[in-house]
């Protein structure tokens, strides 16, 4: 019973936690909150379903088609509903452009796609819908996978260390000959293959649904709040803390109650801890 | 030059308005027959409204095909609700107030119905709907409303008497979806159950856009239920409790909603075993008798429609049921002449019997839950065969101790 509880809450956290993943890099490299991140989950997942099960294509050709496509969706959304709100970022109107961006996403999905779930491909075949499925356990190894990604591109590599200095001080950057447009549209890109990978890892265990968006979107966003706003290390943790706790309430109280206990949670955390239980990232002497 | 005096003018207008109060009844029995359609056609209660959507369609077809009514063109307008009660209320009122539809057909389900009824009863608008909660039907306070389908009583003591009788469980988990309707069948259900001498050992609403729902029925398991009522809609979480139902090897049965048996369900479950062990709300209309046939009339729509409309990923008797609905509706205008509200409700609770595609409907004055008991079967969900129908042997008729006289199909 633990087993199940806890396979299943790590594998949903672990969705979580990359959809807070995404958007962080998307917040980091443009100081916009982008709800456009559940809907890259989802798109990840439907994606998936389309060229694996729909078209036929292999499974290895499939899933590199779907980071490429939402990586597209991830660059539209910079063009399309930040960009033109960049210079009034104080007035929050990326809010109403990326929500807007969002809900049009969701409903040409559900028009092309179909509003009813449909099955997401079985990739490996290993495990029997027990706790070792690999339902469960492909999300935990794509956020692994993504942990040690960002790790080695922002430590290792130029570029990376270029999406940090633009996440620091973007002014700076600037001055410093950054190309700062050409970076944030990498970012957004980024973002999308990390929403992608997170629909397409948990597509076995959220099937290929439309309606996945506007979930993800709310308890992707969980993680940040808790982990802090642009601490994606603080967002693994908090996602993960958050699936195992959801399921964890769905066990002991069930049904709709344990949504009202995950956020009576969330709400007290977040009275105790304002900026979240990480903090934001810490200025430093540069 | 001719002059204009305060006589004449008021004479030419009298004279106009005259001219134009007998040539109204003119236009209106030429004007086209509109009926609403509010349909949950997208959202994750979107499965009815898809069926129903396909069978308003054929019936539209067919009857602009034949002619109309009486000469009358035929026009169906569709408004989506996705399933929110909100959009379903708004809907409603543009469809009367601006669109002046003479006719309604939904909304598709309960929780929506719950919002729009009182809305037009107060407009009197005839509205026939397939929406099963109880307390939708009132002549007395909702005289213009009549259900094309069972009511939740009816679906409730089929799965009931089969789960206390056939399946012998006393012990038993009631389970529903966050909506309207799953609320409202939960607690109905739930009394039910009591008031047979059932245990309900666990009752619980889920949302139906969750996840994953291992912890949901472990608790379940834990609760000591030796059966499981299902009364959800949504083919997501359906699929998904027969999925996790599997996977902590619990071979429990599993009763319910027509949902239970949609194609949807069959492509959604992570292996065909899944889907064994569970038994639903079937209508004989859509079900293969003794003799391994559908009834003539089913049989009948099934040849005509092959090629045509999609059924593999639907319920046949939400597109019969919706092909019904534009029939009732236009058969009252060719008998009345009329789109008057009061006649199409005046003809409605004259029909008795209505021989339907999906069942005998029969109405009075004071009874508009038209759909006939002993119409209403069980049949294993996985039964379904050529797409169609649902099991294909009749296996016990009456359940004893005075029950309705529901029957049960044995599967295929």
């Amino acid at each position: 019973m633990l087993s199940a509880i806890l396979a299943s809450g790590l594998a949903v956290g672990a969705v979580y936690a990359l959809i807070g993943v995404t958007y962080n890099v998307m917040f980091s490299a443009s100081r916009v909150m982008s709800f456009t991140a559940g809907q890259l989950g989802m798109l990840g997942g439907v994606f998936g379903a389309l060229f694996i099960s729909r078209l036929g294509l292999p499974g290895v050709v499939g899933f590199a088609l779907t980071l490429a496509a939402c990586a597209l969706v991830g660059v539209i959304t910079e063009i399309v509903a930040v960009r033109p709100v960049l210079g009034r970022l104080e007035q929050h109107l990326y809010v109403l452009s990326t929500l807007a961006f969002a809900l049009m996403i969701q409903q040409f999905t559900a028009i092309e796609w179909s509003t009813e779930p449909q099955p997401f491909p079985r990739l490996f075949g290993i495990g029997s819908g027990g706790p070792f499925d690999e339902k469960f356990w492909l999300p935990l190894l794509a956020c692994a996978a993504v942990i040690v990604g960002l790790e080695l591109l922002y430590r290792r590599t130029l570029v990376g260390r270029a999406f940090l200095a633009i996440a620091e001080d973007n002014f700076a950057a600037r001055a410093l000959g950054l190309p700062e447009r050409n970076l944030r549209i990498a970012s957004f890109a980024l973002a999308g293959v990390i929403g992608g990978l997170a629909g397409f890892a948990g597509g076995e265990l959220l099937l290929a649904n439309f309606a996945n968006g506007g979930v993800l979107n709310f308890y992707g966003f969980v993680p940040v709040a808790l982990g802090g706003l642009g601490n994606s290390r603080g967002a693994v943790v908090g996602g993960l803390a958050l699936g195992v706790f959801q399921q964890a309430a769905n066990f002991t109280v069930g049904g709709v109650f344990a949504s009202v206990a995950v956020f009576v949670v969330f709400i007290v955390v977040l009275l105790a801890a304002p900026s979240g239980l990480f903090g934001p990232q810490q200025a430093r002497r540069v | 030059m001719m002059t204009l005096t305060r006589r004449g003018f008021a004479l030419g207008t009298a004279g106009a308005a005259a001219a134009m109060a007998l040539a109204r009844p003119a236009i209106a029995q030429s004007e086209p027959i509109r009926i609403g359609w509010l349909g949950s056609l997208t959202g994750p209660l979107a499965a009815p409204g898809v069926g129903f959507d396909r069978g308003m369609k054929w019936a539209l077809a067919e009857v602009n095909g034949a002619g109309g009514v009486k000469g009358r063109h035929v026009e169906i307008i569709v408004r989506d609700t996705q399933g929110d009660p909100t959009k379903a209320v708004n809907a409603t009122q543009e469809l009367i107030s601006r669109q002046k539809v003479h006719a309604m057909w939904g909304p598709g389900n309960s929780g929506e119905a719950l919002a729009t009824t009182p809305i037009m009863a107060r407009q009197k608008m005839p509205d026939l709907h397939p929406c099963v909660v109880n307390s939708l039907i009132d002549p007395e306070k909702y005289p213009n409303a009549f259900r094309l389908a069972p009511s939740n009583t009816q679906w409730d003591d089929a799965v009931r008497h089969y789960t206390l009788d056939i399946v012998r469980a006393k012990d038993v988990a009631v389970i529903g979806d966050s909506t309207g309707y799953g609320t409202s069948a939960v607690k109905d259900s739930v009394a039910n159950f009591k008031k047979d001498g059932a245990n309900v050992v666990y009752q619980a609403t889920i949302d139906p856009n969750t996840s994953d729902v291992t912890p949901d029925m472990l608790r379940m398991r834990d609760s000591g239920a030796k059966a499981l009522v299902i009364w959800s809609v949504t083919t997501g979480l359906n699929s998904r409790l027969m999925n996790a139902r599997a996977a902590i090897k619990w071979d429990v049965p599993i009763i319910g909603h027509p949902a239970l048996g949609t194609g949807e369900v069959g492509k959604l479950v992570d292996k065909p075993a899944n889907w064994e062990n569970v038994y639903m709300v079937g209508y004989r209309s859509c079900s293969y008798g003794a003799d391994g046939k559908l009834p003539a009339r089913s049989q009948e729509f099934v040849d005509k429609i092959k090629g045509k409309i999609e059924l593999a990923d639907t319920s046949l008797w939400w597109v019969l049921c919706a092909v019904d609905a534009v029939n009732v509706i236009t058969r009252a205008v060719a008998e009345t002449g009329s789109t008057a509200p009061e006649a199409l409700i005046g003809a409605w609770n004259k029909l008795d019997p209505y021989p339907g595609l999906f069942g005998n409907y029969r109405f009075s004055p004071t009874q508009h839950n038209g759909y006939p008991t002993d119409e209403v079967v069980m049949s294993a969900a996985n039964s379904q065969r050529d797409l169609v129908g649902l099991g294909c042997e009749e296996q016990t008729k009456g359940w004893g101790r005075g029950r309705a006289p529901t029957c049960l199909l044995r599967p295929c």
